[in-house]
């Protein structure tokens, strides 16, 4: 069909009304492509009016007044508003640090626990129960599970102490003999926390210490058992 | 009762800032009338019904009266609304469209009619809607701003920041795809 050709350009010229002399040489001998032109003239003339006569509708006059109205309200609410966010950012930056804390405290326990420095635990006063050595029991499996910090910090810590390898039995002797004496402990532990090294100097070296079992009379003997409950 | 004050704000930069929110409310409020039917116009644009249009153009005002006072060039205040009403129709009639797909099956087997019988139907409006739907969002909107009263093709150019040929191409092609839509 030869009036194909023109199918763009009739579109074009009834879209922006410009006709081409090619196009209305063809239009003066072809009375189909006159007719698609007047038709797709009528068309976009009807889509133009449709979206003008949208477009150019006025909002109800009740349209202005509620907005003045909604924005008299937006005006009065917002000091306020804006104070009850500030406190609730406030409380909820509260809320995230106390709830960050037991993890970094966590996080900073199993970095402590991973050292390569020996270590002796203190042995379990004499009240202690069977469930809270089972609470601590998960304490110390919880350590080599990373994925369960929240666990290992919900649980009290067993007392670490960090001994130097050639004190170990001397001073394994020393807690056997001030244990469940907490008061005795403090004291020697508490100054050596405050101590302050000077890594340039060099550190005095001590010799290890032998210190004897005991040596309690019958009656003190009997005495101690019965505090303790241990009879050697 | 006293006021309450927050650490560091003295009664001084309180009056300062209630000074200049009322100089910022003002200034909002001297645009308002233009700016409403603005907004309303662009949303009416978009959306079947002149309700929908009044509740987006509400929601665009008061979501710009809120940022009024950090825009930096006043002077683009109006695109600047025309923009968030736009996208904020768009977003109101792709939820209504969904709803109405839930709920309506549409024929799909009938005859095409000719462009003369289209123009002369009851449907035409909303097969304009339908057609304007699928237009691209650039396209959309520079159709809807040329056809709105008092905007000529160089106002939508300095309204888009965009050039005048970009916008006439633009409208040209987006009034053929329509009109392919409808035939």
């Amino acid at each position: 069909m030869t009036c194909d050709k023109y199918e763009n350009a009739l579109l074009d010229a009834a879209s922006n009304g410009e006709l081409h002399a090619k196009l209305a040489r063809h239009l003066e001998r072809c009375s189909t492509c006159c007719m698609t032109l007047r038709s797709e003239r009528k068309l976009f003339s009807r889509i133009d009016s449709a979206l003008r006569a949208q477009v150019n509708e006025d909002p109800r006059p009740r349209f202005l007044v509620q907005l003045r109205l909604q924005l008299s309200k937006e005006l009065t609410a917002r000091p306020g508003s804006d104070r009850v966010w500030y406190v609730a950012g406030a409380a909820l930056a509260l809320a995230l640090i106390a709830m960050s804390y037991p993890l970094v405290n966590a996080r900073r326990s199993s970095v402590q626990g991973s050292l390569q420095m020996p270590t002796i635990k203190a042995p379990q006063s004499p009240g202690v129960t069977q469930s809270t050595r089972a609470i601590e029991d998960l304490g110390v499996r919880s350590r080599h599970h990373s994925k369960l910090p929240a666990v290992q910090s919900a649980v009290p810590q067993e007392p670490e102490v960090l001994v130097p390898p050639d004190e170990q039995k001397a001073f394994a002797q020393f807690v056997a003999c001030v244990a469940r004496r907490d008061a005795i402990a403090q004291a020697v532990v508490t100054p050596a926390a405050n101590r302050t090294v000077n890594m340039t100097t060099e550190l005095p070296r001590v010799s290890s210490v032998d210190i004897a079992d005991l040596q309690l009379g019958r009656a003190r003997q009997k005495e101690w058992i019965d505090r303790t409950g241990i009879s050697e | 009762m006293q006021e309450f004050t927050w650490p560091g704000r003295t009664v001084e930069t309180e009056l300062a800032s209630d000074l200049e929110k009322a100089a910022l409310r003002r200034e909002f409020e001297q645009r308002l009338e233009e700016c409403g039917t603005l907004a309303f116009r662009v949303a009416r644009g978009v959306l079947r019904n002149a309700a929908d249009a009044e509740d987006v153009a509400q929601e665009a005002i008061l979501r710009s009266y809120r940022r009024f006072g950090r825009l930096r060039d006043p002077s683009r205040f109006r695109a600047w609304l025309v923009r968030i009403s736009f996208r904020l129709a768009l977003d109101h009639g792709r939820s209504a469209r969904r709803r109405e797909l839930r709920e309506t099956t549409w024929a799909t087997d009938l005859p095409k009619p000719t462009a003369e019988d289209i123009a002369a139907s009851n449907e035409f409006g909303r097969r304009l809607q339908e057609g304007m739907a699928e237009l691209s969002e650039k396209s959309r909107l520079v159709l809807l701003l040329t056809s709105m009263d008092g905007h000529s093709l160089e106002e939508v150019a300095e309204l888009l920041r965009m050039p005048i040929g970009t916008v006439k191409s633009r409208l040209h092609s987006a009034r053929k795809q329509l009109a392919g839509k409808l035939r």
